[in-house]
């Protein structure tokens, strides 16, 4: 977008607000982040990019003082600054967006906001502020909303309030985009772009959407084994050789698929015949505050099939895979596998009957934080690491080894903490541990959120070699292209129902648009 | 291709070695800031205590010796201090096990008095040899102590009342409901024979019935202590090896994916809360039939603070099972060692003070490291991607 390099504010030129000179940091052996160089101007949407584990989000801890560099320093507007804690950060102007950790679910928008205030509280000037703020940006809010009842973008629109607020000179964004469905990202975009024109701020982006990254930013800095290989405008960038200097070989992007229509390669087998290996029938579910979640859905996955479920984020497509996850018991209807009835919201039962599945939301479903990369590995059957009730250590350590080593998992060794592993390399100890399990049913919700360009292509080439190997997969996702490239057959989510469904050899992506957003209910509905 | 694989293994082993080495490194620094930290905070206790000691009249030197001679140093005093650790090792046991599963339980003393009472009333009604009534009685005990510390995880599962409130709630109830036995006849009361007038107290134990006591060194102590220590071993294995041990782990700190991996939060927590009290119940019924706490008998006020002693113990270790073993011994220490003191002629007011002086220094030491790991591993995964 060049348009950008012209807009008043700031430009290539301009001195940098905040310049990171030379930062090393190393855990034991493992260098995250190597003599990197870094300029962040005013007026200037900076765009990172890496591979997993390449360190960028390292890099942005040092910003925002949750890491002490072991070398380089940190100046800003040309003076060295020491940041040693987010608060000594905050002070320098520098600010960061959190995912989806920092808010307290019970409070309300502006209870949240001003969490942390120190002094008398005075609610009506703190309401009033969080208004003028989503004004002025086009934040739209209301702050007397609660926060559990809040979809993922609204979330982060709070996140952004409360940091903007205190005025920042410099925001940092660490994959804000992997929670947000395609709308709630563009309309993230537009807001930073106002942030950055029209007060002059800047801001840092760490993303994996080569797409989003060329659409928003102004410059590239890509980093690679904790190195910075490659600084330049986005201007100059076209998403292929962004993804070569990143991964350091050619891969094949999923955009391609749709520009070249080479989805047709999906050969369609009527399976109406077949028993299904996961048969939910008109499956209803409501929440805690009786919101409707699932509404007489039903669906089919057949042996060796790749089902996409598409839909905008926030449908039912988490109550499915809570559901799918024993985290949530239906009100009516079944779950069947391989024709046997599954009870749902009993813990376990669905792991047991072969359903594995890589959650939306691994830090609270996927894996232990505290536990090792090993223990991660096992925690759904450590039965086959032990003897007689007691683990074997050193066995669970050498298959957990096999693991790494056959799904590229970057990390110090088994027993490192999972804490430790880059979110990418999370979410491979995930998918390594489910596929490992020999699965009946696999279902994968958003499972390519936080993988870089190269694991996607190896995610995708494992969902395709386990869907030969005869397991069912449901692939759930808000990224239609992702749909399109994997899946056989296509149903669309809306309202908790299945509202749609067809075949990947015939697509019809304005039809599948309408069904996603309500525009059109479909008659011929499988039941 | 094989020539690639090579190079890469050595550079995989080389890279696990460094990593060993700077984990072995940092380890041996934690342990050095770890006493350097218990030395620093003892030391300004002590010196506190002196000062206060000093101050209201006392003499300092003569408390310290006081106490070291009271715990450790006089003859037979280290199997008294055996003898009052046993029963704050085994709460700290049970403590550790509802710790692992992410739950609170603070109402040991009252879960100890529960077991406490239930073995006595078995112990007075059983017929048959001295030992097997021993046996069951004490397994009774067990079985009150889980069933008062149960009730506080059914309604946390089913009634969402923290177990915080709950437990410590049961413990006055637990208090109240011995005094109100010990006033019937049928229930607790020794039989007017027994007894002096009006004095409300258990039958004592029938001889036969009383734990062995075996003399080592010159220190004689029940053999309830070699039990606890026992237990204390296979719990350690239990928790650190076995998969129940890891399934509790998993729930304790992260519920989410315990349940999608099979780990039921209602099945283990209320577990994991009956073995806590049946700890605290066992040494209830240790502290009845070991006598190192009073004549075999119940008393008004029979818990004595060894609940809450054993749940500050448990702190103290940091949870870690071999670990709890000392420092149960050092709280044994501590008020064995106290017992010498009203023989120096300090007052018994300042007599407390001094020891909470020292459980407090003992006490700051785990919680400094507990905010600053806390700390750490939020900055490590406050921004996890
Ligand atoms: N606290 C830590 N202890 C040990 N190793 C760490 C720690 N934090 C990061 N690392 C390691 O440093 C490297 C860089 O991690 P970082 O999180 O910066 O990657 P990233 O570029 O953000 O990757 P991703 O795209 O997967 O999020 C990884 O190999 C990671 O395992
Ligand atoms: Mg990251």
């Amino acid at each position: 977008m060049t348009q950008h390099d012209t807009i008043a504010g700031g430009d290539a030129t301009s001195p940098p607000a905040i310049e990171l000179i030379g930062i090393t940091k190393r855990y034991g052996a493992v260098v995250a982040c190597d003599d990197v160089h870094l300029a962040i101007r005013p007026g200037r949407i900076h765009g990172i990019l890496g591979e997993n584990g390449a360190g960028k989000s390292t890099l942005m801890k040092v910003l925002i003082g949750l890491v002490i560099p072991d070398a380089g320093e940190v100046r800003r507007h040309g003076t060295a600054i020491r940041i040693n804690d987010p608060v000594a950060a905050a002070e320098h102007g520098i600010g960061m967006v959190h995912q989806h950790f920092s808010l307290v679910e019970p409070l309300t928008v502006w209870e949240n906001v001003a969490l942390g205030d120190v002094g008398r509280l005075d609610p009506r000037r703190v309401r009033a502020r969080v208004g003028e703020i989503s004004e002025q940006y086009g934040l739209e809010i209301d702050p007397d909303d609660r926060i559990s009842d809040l979809p993922a973008g609204m979330r982060q629109r709070v996140e952004i309030i409360k940091c903007l607020r205190r005025d920042p000179e410099v925001l940092v964004f660490d994959e804000p985009t992997s929670v947000l469905s395609p709308a709630e990202s563009e309309f993230l975009f537009n807001a930073l772009r106002t942030v950055v024109e029209r007060d002059g701020k800047a801001v840092a982006l760490v993303s994996h959407r080569l797409g989003e990254v060329m659409a928003a930013t102004d410059e590239i800095t890509i980093m690679r084994d904790g190195r910075v290989v490659e600084s330049l405008s986005t201007a100059e960038a076209d998403a292929r050789s962004l993804a070569r200097a990143m991964v350091g070989r050619e891969v094949s992007l999923r955009g391609d698929v749709i520009q070249t229509g080479s989805a047709s390669d999906h050969v369609h087998r009527d399976r109406t015949a077949e028993v299904p290996v996961l048969r939910i029938t008109d499956a209803s579910a409501r929440g805690r505050d009786g919101r409707v979640l699932l509404d007489r859905l039903s669906v089919d996955v057949h042996a060796g099939e790749i089902v996409g479920l598409a839909g905008v984020e926030g449908n039912g497509q988490r109550a499915l895979g809570d559901v799918l996850s024993s985290l949530l018991a239906l009100d009516s209807g079944r779950v069947e596998v391989e024709s046997r009835e599954i009870p749902t919201g009993r813990a376990g039962a669905m792991a047991r009957a072969g359903v594995a599945i890589v959650p939306e939301d691994r830090h609270h479903s996927g894996c232990v934080l505290d536990f090792s990369v090993a223990e991660n590995m096992f925690i759904a059957d450590p039965e086959r690491v032990a003897r007689r009730g007691l683990m074997d250590r050193g066995e669970m350590a050498r298959r957990a080894e096999a693991l790494i080593d056959r799904f590229d998992i970057s990390c110090a060794g088994p027993d490192a903490p999972m804490w430790s592993l880059s979110g990418g390399n999370q979410q491979r100890v995930v998918m390594a541990r489910e596929l490992s399990h020999d699965p009946r049913v696999l279902v994968a919700a958003q499972p390519t959120r936080g993988l870089d360009v190269g694991a996607i292509e190896y995610l995708s080439e494992q969902l395709r070699a386990a869907a030969r190997g005869g397991v069912g997969i449901l692939l759930i996702s808000t990224e239609l292209e992702e749909i399109l490239d994997l899946s056989d057959r296509i149903v669309v989510i809306a309202n908790g129902h299945i509202v749609g469904e067809m075949i990947n050899a015939d697509v019809d992506l304005e039809r599948i648009g309408m069904l996603m957003t309500g525009a059109a209910a479909e008659s011929g509905v499988p039941s | 291709m094989s020539d690639l694989g090579t190079t890469s293994t050595t550079i995989d082993e080389e890279r696990a070695e460094v990593v060993a080495q700077a984990r072995e490194r940092s380890r041996r620094g934690v342990t050095v800031e770890v006493i350097g930290l218990y030395v620093i905070c003892i030391s300004i206790a002590l010196a506190l205590a002196a000062i206060l000691v000093a101050v209201t009249g006392g003499s300092w030197t003569a408390v310290y010796t006081a106490m070291l001679d009271g715990s450790i140093i006089n003859s037979g005093r280290i199997g008294l201090t055996i003898g009052v650790a046993t029963p704050i090792l085994l709460v700290s046991l049970g403590t550790i096990v509802n710790g692992r599963a992410g739950l609170v339980n603070i109402g040991q003393e009252g879960q100890l008095v529960m077991g406490a009472c239930f073995a006595a009333f078995a112990a007075a009604r059983l017929d048959g040899p001295g030992p097997f009534v021993l046996v069951v009685a004490m397994l009774i005990g067990v079985v009150g102590g889980a069933l008062w510390a149960g009730i506080a995880g059914v309604l946390r599962y089913w009634r969402n009342v923290p177990e915080v409130l709950s437990t410590l709630l049961l413990t006055t109830v637990a208090a109240n409901l011995m005094g109100w036995g010990l006033r019937k006849e049928w229930l607790l009361l020794a039989p007017a024979s027994g007894r002096a007038n009006r004095n409300q107290v258990s039958e004592p134990l029938p001889d036969d019935t009383r734990i062995p006591r075996v003399t080592w060194f010159g220190n004689e102590f029940p053999i309830s202590a070699i039990v606890a220590v026992l237990l204390a071993i296979v719990l350690a294995v239990v928790l650190g090896r076995s998969i129940i041990g890891f399934r509790l782990r998993m729930l304790g700190t992260n519920p989410g994916t315990a349940m999608r991996a099979g780990v039921a939060e209602r099945r283990y927590g209320v577990a994991a809360m009956l073995v806590s009290g049946g700890f605290a119940g066992l040494a209830g019924g240790f502290m009845l039939a070991g006598g190192d706490f009073g004549n075999y008998q119940l008393v008004a006020n029979f818990g004595a603070g060894i609940g809450f002693a054993g749940l500050l113990a448990a702190l103290v270790a940091r949870q870690r099972v071999l670990i709890v073993i000392f420092v149960a011994f050092v709280f044994g220490g501590l008020r064995t060692g106290s017992g010498f003191l009203r023989a120096t002629g300090v007052s018994g007011r300042i007599a407390d003070v001094v020891q909470g002086l020292l459980v407090l220094a003992l006490l700051l030491p785990p919680a400094i490291l507990y905010v600053r790991e806390r700390r750490r591993a939020l900055a490590a995964t406050s921004a996890r991607v």
